[in-house]
């Protein structure tokens, strides 16, 4: 069974172009931050033409004018479900009314105001780039299919081949939640460490296609290695939100204490910090069974190979620190005096470890995981 | 659930403990400063109940950080039981650190005192945070859904809507619908409450006592359970015996009768490896073929061994997990005699091309003692300095390089030595050139010292012999773990409340109200939005049929309806009609429902679960 070298040479051809789509996805998503002003998140002043912050409202910026009115004081889209209920139950919920549309529409969406309907992005400089997004995102899957068919084996044996997978697995819940909670704002901040990464992958970490060494010639590699891109997608995009909450929650707390915030210009464009902290929890609730999985399929797969099921191998021990943070994130997300701005720096200690796991431990650390194919 | 106004008034105590005590590290023994409470001594119970629970998860978050620092070292410096040469280098390059590591147990992490401490430690406050809420569970499920609140519209989620069904009507549809729906009910005067979602705590704790039933398996395992090494060269064999083992590593309560009785011999061993293009060198498969007798004197079986592919004999799994060359060497000493005719396993120290190192010891040569130091390449080359290197780890142009020495080996001294090295002290190197053998070819030692022929090579593997009988408790226990974590993120825990009152226009006004108490994944809202199209739906539908039949009871022919539209029909049992009859009291409803609602909304929605 050798390597069908111009299929290899078809799937990294894709995988530039992949590259290439992303990239000016991530221009159009520039864009339609620069241009789209009629979609400003409600409630907040535009900044953008004087560069000062000003803190009464502007009505002509916001398209739903109910809101305007809970958001005189600052932070109309606090009239989503999640801040009702946790505010006292005055203006926000009472002009809300006792209507189950207003109330039941999902706090993480664009245009929070807006009936519930349309999941799909509006705009022109947006919905280029969701397209180019979601081209872009079918090109890496074909690039990936096309790299296994030209292996006859699972496409991530190596770490070129899984990091180009796992970018994948990012854009692939980037568009899941795009859809799903209408997190197209993520877009620009999603797609510009993939672009790095797949940069670094198809530079610097590019690997030749070949077989497996027989350590990973298993069954397992499907199970463990998927459910390990699955997370880390997952993870990659909880951690880019919680890096925006972070920087979102700053400039309101300045905003608050009168301090002037250069980057009150950027979050106009995007939800309120609390629902950004809810989004990124979303996702690193799915991500950690995921990874708890992967974790036991390893374990699994590391008695079938090796004769034990944790042996304290570099990557099983990261992998056991990256899980205790992880966990850490999830308690302390859950209790009082912890959550908000403490959690969130839990979560990136957490996406630092996993990234570490990755990259830093195939290259620097040799152990029974030593698999990159770099030498 | 516990009463909410002691709670609160409970936290408030906690809190001024807390700020008593103030020392960290005191934080079982609280009831000291609280000595002048005893007077009230269910609220202290409750005090230092509440004060630990709030610790133990400030304490949990502390020691997973401190797990996790831990664990760091372990990943970093060279590990005893993973790589002991690494180790030894270690001590090598590092002579003045080594030891102060050594001491703090850094080449040994993962048994070392400290990083026992901090996970009994973990695994303690888990289990007293675990058995309260177990308690506190059964003691919940046994409980009905609380009141429900006058103002439904102050709740996160609420909708409102005019029915022309009578209000007693419209809350046995509503019950009816919840029922069905396996919310678990409580109906009073003009209200019906309902919650469901009881699994999330249930997973919650399923989570955190598998993880605890996984570090017991991992301790069984340890105790009774062992793992063992041997080097096996193609021909030879060896029994299941400690005497037989390279390395035996036994848990506490193995002795050596213990061990499971079969044998293996090693028939033959193939290693396949890439040619050609840029993987050269790489592996593909290796094979080797045993056979085995489970029993003493038993019949023998074969097998190929091979990776990801271990052989199970008796619950031991025997695993291929190294393999290298052993150059054959027949060694005469100054007498003529024949004292040494055998392989001699080489160990690989170039791992992509088998370039391999080893010694052979011949400690009853005469007049000397012999000691030879060897490389081994499978495939010589000569290398831009002159040096013999391996081009491929295959044997394409095996040779083997010595270097002779005479003397005393050391190895009476009563100081175990290893049998991959020479100790140099005693020994004197002989100017013998180096060149490298092909089989067949001599060397003649000086001095009358004897001579050293090169034979050819044999492979060996090394296999890893483990018995694990915590393996499947372990297995059990994760399975466990992560049921109970799925369960407990995709459940949520919900209530839902109804209210009817005659409305100023005739007809009925329903308002409806629902919370959820945990709600990570999202997707109440949708819920809640459904479940109100629901009873919209159905209210409507049965005010219809009402007014048909011109009376407001409610009866066998809705059951109809609510098939035909594919609804959760009420199953027998459900206390729809029982609440029909006191349904009267309509104007009352509002007093009491007020008279609830004062102490409700603090139970129902000031905490999130932990």
């Amino acid at each position: 069974m050798s390597v069908n070298v111009t299929l290899a040479d078809f799937s990294n051809g894709l995988l530039l172009s992949t590259l290439i789509l992303y990239a000016l996805a991530m221009l159009c998503y520039a864009a339609d931050f620069a241009f789209a002003k009629h979609r400003v998140m409600a409630g907040v002043t535009d900044t953008a033409a004087t560069g000062a912050p000003e803190l009464e409202a502007a009505p002509e910026l916001v398209t739903t004018p109910e809101l305007v009115t809970a958001g005189a004081g600052g932070r109309a889209v606090s009239a989503n479900a999640v801040a009702a209920s946790a505010v006292a139950p005055s203006a926000a919920s009472g002009s809300a009314g006792p209507s189950a549309a207003a109330v039941v529409s999902p706090p993480g969406g664009r245009n929070a105001g807006d009936a519930p309907a349309s999941h799909w992005p509006s705009g022109f400089w947006l919905r280029l780039a969701f397209g180019l997004t979601c081209t872009g995102v079918v090109l890496h899957v074909l690039a990936v299919l096309t790299r296994g068919l030209a292996e006859h084996r699972v496409p991530w044996g190596n770490m070129y081949e899984f990091i180009g997978a796992f970018t994948c697995m990012a854009v692939l819940v980037l568009v899941a939640f795009c859809v799903w909670q209408r997190a197209y704002y993520m877009g620009l901040f999603v797609l510009l460490p993939v672009v790095l990464g797949l940069g670094i992958d198809l530079t610097w970490i590019y690997t030749p296609a070949g077989s497996l060494v027989p350590a990973l010639q298993s069954y397992w590699i499907a199970i463990h290695v998927t459910a390990m891109i699955v997370a880390i997608g997952l993870f990659i995009f909880g951690a880019v939100v919680t890096t925006l909450y972070l920087l979102a929650d700053r400039s309101q707390r300045r905003l608050a204490a009168g301090l002037p915030s250069w980057s009150a210009g950027i979050w106009r464009h995007l939800p309120v910090a609390a629902v950004l902290d809810r989004l990124s929890y979303r996702a690193v609730l799915f991500g950690f069974p995921v990874w708890t999985f992967g974790v036991m399929a390893g374990a699994i797969w590391a008695d079938h190979a090796w004769g034990r099921y944790w042996g304290w191998d570099p990557k099983e021990t990261w992998s056991f620190i990256t899980w205790v943070v992880y966990a850490m994130f999830l308690h302390a997300r859950a209790t009082a005096g912890w959550r908000g701005r403490r959690a969130a720096w839990i979560q990136l200690a957490g996406f630092v470890c996993l990234m570490f796991n990755v990259i830093g431990v195939n290259l620097w650390i040799t152990g029974l995981h030593s698999y990159a194919g770099m030498s | 659930m516990t009463p909410a106004p002691a709670e609160e008034e409970l936290r408030a105590a906690g809190a001024a403990g807390d700020a008593a005590t103030s020392k960290p590290g005191t934080s079982i023994n609280g009831p000291r400063n609280s000595r002048p409470r005893t007077v009230r001594l269910g609220p202290v119970g409750w005090v230092r109940w509440f004060w630990r629970q709030l610790t133990s998860m400030r304490t949990a978050l502390i020691l997973l950080f401190l797990l996790a620092i831990a664990s760091v070292p372990g990943s970093v410096l060279p590990q005893e039981g993973i790589d002991p040469a690494a180790v030894n280098q270690y001590y090598q390059s590092h002579p003045s650190l080594a030891p102060i590591f050594n001491r703090l147990s850094l080449f040994n992490v993962f048994s070392a005192p400290w990083f026992a401490a901090i996970y009994l430690l973990l695994f303690a406050s888990l289990a007293g945070c675990v058995l309260p809420r177990t308690i506190r569970l059964v003691g919940s499920a046994r409980q009905k859904p609380p009141r429900a609140p006058s103002n439904l519209a102050r709740l996160p989620a609420s909708a409102s809507y005019t029915t022309d069904l009578a209000p007693a009507a419209a809350l046995d549809s509503a019950a009816g619908l919840l029922g069905g729906r396996r919310f678990r009910l409580h109906r009073g005067d003009g209200w019906v409450s309902a919650e469901k979602g009881y699994l999330r705590e249930v997973g919650n704790l399923l989570f955190h006592i598998a993880l605890l039933a996984l570090l017991f398996s991992v301790g069984i395992g340890g105790i009774f359970g062992y793992k063992a090494n041997r080097l096996l060269i193609v021909g030879q064999g060896f029994a299941n015996t400690p005497t037989d083992l390279d390395v035996f590593r036994p848990g506490r309560l193995v002795s050596p009768s213990d061990l499971q009785p079969f044998s293996i011999n090693l028939g033959s061993f193939r290693a396949k490896y890439v040619t050609s293009g840029p993987q050269l060198d790489q592996p593909i498969t290796y094979d080797a073929a045993l056979s085995y007798r489970p029993q003493v004197g038993g019949a023998a079986r074969h097998y190929v061994l091979s990776v990801n592919h271990p052989l199970v004999v008796d619950n031991v799994s025997v695993y291929l997990i190294g393999h290298g060359y052993a150059p054959v060497f027949k060694v005469t000493d100054g007498t003529g005699k024949v004292r040494w005719d055998g392989p001699v396993p080489f160990i690989p120290v170039q791992q992509t091309t088998l370039t391999s190192e080893g010694v052979i010891k011949v400690p009853d040569a005469q007049p000397y003692q012999l000691g030879f130091a060897g490389v081994f390449v499978p495939s010589a080359v000569m290398g831009a300095n002159g040096q013999l290197e391996s081009a491929f780890p295959g044997p394409l142009n095996p040779r083997v390089s010595l270097v002779a020495f005479k003397g005393n080996l050391g190895m009476n001294s009563g100081q175990p030595q290893s049998v991959y090295s020479l100790n140099l002290k005693g020994l004197k190197q002989l100017p013998v050139a180096p060149r490298p053998l092909t089989a067949g070819q001599s060397v003649k030692l000086p001095d009358g010292a004897g001579s050293i022929t090169y034979l050819g090579y044999k492979q060996w593997v090394s296999l890893a012999v483990t018995y694990d009988p915590g393996q499947l408790p372990a297995l059990i226990s994760g399975i466990a773990a992560l049921a109970g974590l799925i369960l407990s993120f995709l459940v949520r825990r919900r209530r839902v409340f109804v209210r009817a009152m005659p409305g100023t226009d005739g007809g009925t006004e329903v308002s409806v109200g629902g919370l959820a108490r945990s709600d990570a994944a999202g997707g109440f809202d949708t819920e809640f939005a459904e479940l109100t199209r629901l009873l919209r739906a159905e209210h409507d539908g049965r005010s219809m049929r009402a007014s048909q039949v011109g009376d407001g009871t409610v009866d066998g022919p809705a059951d109809f309806d609510d098939r035909e539209r594919g609804l959760p029909t009420v199953p027998a049992g459900t206390p729809v009609a029982a609440a029909a009859v006191d349904a009267e009291a309509v104007t009352a409803q509002a007093v009491t429902g007020e008279a609830a609602v004062a102490s409700n909304p603090e139970t129902l929605t000031g905490r999130e679960e932990e």
